[in-house]
């Protein structure tokens, strides 16, 4: 699987089938913005393997971040105010809650959790 | 970037977004000579046709891809797997600002372009091989 | 002296923004049609591209990273990919005219054909690029091109009234003769002169050529702000001359030796010998700068080893890009096209290339990851973002300008 393709798929919930809906089931929630990945695999000489912790997807943008994705990063104004905007909504889905990474689109599972994608770790 | 949403679970490891941290960014060897950029990342494959079963290991990166990559991604399309140039992400050492590998461009796949044009053109001209005087 | 040749970078490569042969003559009508009336355009885009150019070399110093590496990283590959086209057809139509433009000044100073002297300027400058050290290159270039100061001498020795200078300069206006869009066309293409891109692509890469860390952050600013202010000094110094001269004889510029004349009425023939050295070295020198910008942007974009301080054969493909910018250069140059008109048309492509390198050397200019505490202060952002603003407004009005007033003619 190459990652380009993955990128700017639309992310669609999965229909509820008359249980109790959560907020997001069924419909387009987005498009997959970006990819979460952390090095927490098997260990290498050289690194570990970074394994793919989940998907980030934006309501309304699939372009870039320009890098504003991290919350400690605020200058110039109104850059980091605009690219938040356009990105607004978006969340994090975690690997366990994708049910499909199809062609043309990335299914989440029922009941899926929207964690927050900020990234506020010191680098 | 909705701030009232939870945090995720804390990770073990150090997290790498894909877009931030490794797409687009150069890539040098041990001696810190440039071999490529960043142009696309391979991960082990998810099967697109099925459901993906409950508990399924996660994908991890393969390998960074470079030459033709790029072009699929600016343009779109598909180049097939055979003709994709790699970097296996077990060469790969550190990943900061650059991402450094752990052994000698000299010996990659992509660096086959640099070194047919140096060995056929470049070294050939006079002086091509000398320090700038 | 160590400090002096220090600013050497920042001199050459504002001779490839204010004084490259394009410029020369594009000062030098400016000056004979409109006064000084334009000098304060100038002095715009010198805040603007000291602003600019000292956020690329402090990224440069403190992350080892040059200019374009950053707008590939920040941009992705298909904004990169626009900017790179824009930015690349710049140099490459820069690189055809200085290479005529070292012709030209050498038949000036020869009375020999300029088109026999273009095999010569090519090769001289692919010679300097393939052989000779950066440091050696920057210094014998900038402090060469340095004689042009004998401009401002010129205006000295011709007396002009200085009152009715400064009066076109600080409250200007648009002369009775000329169309308020030819003043604006001629607005632009001083601003987009003065900041063009492979300014901030050949002083950040410089900087990484001469190994730049945090240390020489001081070492960085002085540059820029020596060679830059300088650059516009002698652009004006040049306007003036054309204004105090050619303006009331009513000579229209149109070649290069109706630039010099002001020189040789002024300071004689010695003043012309130093203007002709100067003319040489500073076309030169700015054949060189957009030379290795066209290797530096193609190398960094595609993440190619780089950079004069390898040997050729370890940074084979940057070498070989410019061998056939070079090459292409003397190909056009041998149908016969003037030189000097090449340039003009670089002010369209500028409109593309002009935000899409801003605005990411601003970004990464502010990214901690990068810079750690040397990150941009607060009045630099806000003087950034309203010179961000003015970029877009010019390159949004100029294509409309170029169309409306047939290239200013």
């Amino acid at each position: 699987m190459i990652l380009g393709d993955l990128l700017g798929l639309p992310v669609f919930g999965t229909p509820s089938r008359g249980s109790a809906a959560g907020e997001y089931d069924g419909g387009r929630l987005g498009k997959v913005a970006d990819a979460r990945f952390v090095l927490d695999g098997q260990p290498h000489q050289l690194t570990s393997d970074a394994r793919l912790l989940g998907l980030i997807v934006s309501p309304h943008s699939s372009g870039s971040f320009l890098g504003y994705e991290r919350t400690e990063v605020r200058h110039p104004w109104p850059l980091p105010q605009l690219l938040r905007w356009r990105h607004r909504g978006s969340f994090l889905v975690l690997w366990e809650d994708i049910a499909f990474i199809g062609r043309e689109e990335v299914q989440l599972r029922q009941g899926f959790t929207a964690y927050s994608t900020a990234l506020d770790r010191p680098e | 970037m909705t701030l009232n949403r939870k945090p995720p679970p804390p990770a073990a490891g150090r997290i790498l977004d894909a877009q931030l941290h490794l797409m687009d960014r150069q890539v040098l060897d041990v001696d810190a000579v440039p071999v490529t950029t960043v142009d696309d990342l391979e991960l082990t494959d998810v099967d697109p046709n099925a459901e993906i079963p409950p508990g399924s290991p996660a994908p991890v990166i393969i390998s960074l891809l470079t030459g033709p990559a790029l072009g699929t991604r600016i343009f779109g399309g598909r180049p097939p797997s055979r003709r994709l140039v790699r970097i296996p992400w077990t060469d790969v050492s550190d990943v900061s600002v650059v991402i450094r590998l752990g052994v000698s461009g000299e010996h990659l796949d992509a660096g086959w372009v640099q070194r047919w044009v140096r060995d056929k053109i470049i070294a050939r001209i006079p002086g091509g091989d000398h320090d700038p005087g | 002296m160590k400090r002096l040749l220090g600013v050497a970078l920042g001199i050459l490569t504002a001779i490839g923004g204010f004084v490259d042969i394009g410029d020369l003559v594009t000062n030098a009508v400016v000056g004979s049609r409109f006064g000084l009336s334009l000098a304060w355009v100038v002095g715009v885009g010198v805040v603007g591209i000291c602003l600019f150019a000292n956020m690329s070399g402090r990224v440069a110093a403190v992350s080892g990273r040059a200019t374009f590496e950053v707008i590939r990283e920040r941009l992705g590959p298909r904004a990169g990919l626009a900017n790179l086209s824009a930015s690349f057809f710049i140099n490459l139509m820069t690189v055809t005219a200085e290479i005529g433009g070292v012709a030209l000044a050498l038949q000036l100073a020869s009375s020999v054909h300029y088109l026999l002297w273009i095999p010569v300027a090519a090769a001289a400058v692919w010679l300097v690029i393939w052989r000779v050290k950066f440091k050696i290159m920057e210094n014998v270039t900038g402090l060469l091109g340095l004689t042009l100061i004998v401009f401002a001498v010129a205006l000295f020795l011709l007396k002009p009234d200085w009152m009715v200078l400064a009066g076109q300069a600080f409250s200007p206006s648009v002369p009775g003769e000329e169309t308020v869009s030819a003043y604006w066309y001629y607005a632009i293409a001083l601003f987009g002169a003065a900041m063009t891109p492979y300014e901030v692509f050949f002083f950040s890469s410089g900087a990484v050529e001469e190994g730049w860390s945090i240390k020489d952050l001081v070492q960085s600013r002085i540059n820029v702000l020596v060679g830059f202010p300088l650059g516009g000094f002698l652009s004006i110094a040049i306007a003036a001359c054309a204004a105090v001269v050619l303006l009331p004889a009513g000579i229209e510029v149109t070649s290069l030796s109706q630039v010099v004349l002001p020189v040789a009425e002024g300071a004689g023939k010695v003043g012309l010998a130093f203007v002709l050295v100067g003319l040489v070295a500073a076309t030169f020198g700015a054949a060189l700068e957009t030379t290795l910008s066209s290797g530096y942007t193609l190398a960094q974009f595609f993440g190619w080893s780089w950079g004069k301080f390898r040997r050729p054969a370890q940074a084979a493909r940057f070498h070989l890009a410019m061998i056939i910018c070079l090459l292409v250069g003397i190909a056009v140059l041998a149908t016969g096209v003037d030189p000097i008109l090449v340039t003009e048309y670089s002010v369209v492509f500028s409109a593309i290339a002009l935000p899409l390198t801003y605005l990411p050397i601003l970004i990464v200019a502010n990214d901690p990851q990068y810079m750690h505490e040397h990150v941009n202060g607060r009045v630099v952002n806000a003087l950034a973002m309203v010179y961000l603003v003015i970029i877009l407004c010019a390159s949004l009005a100029a294509i409309p300008l170029m169309i409306l007033t047939g290239a200013g003619s």
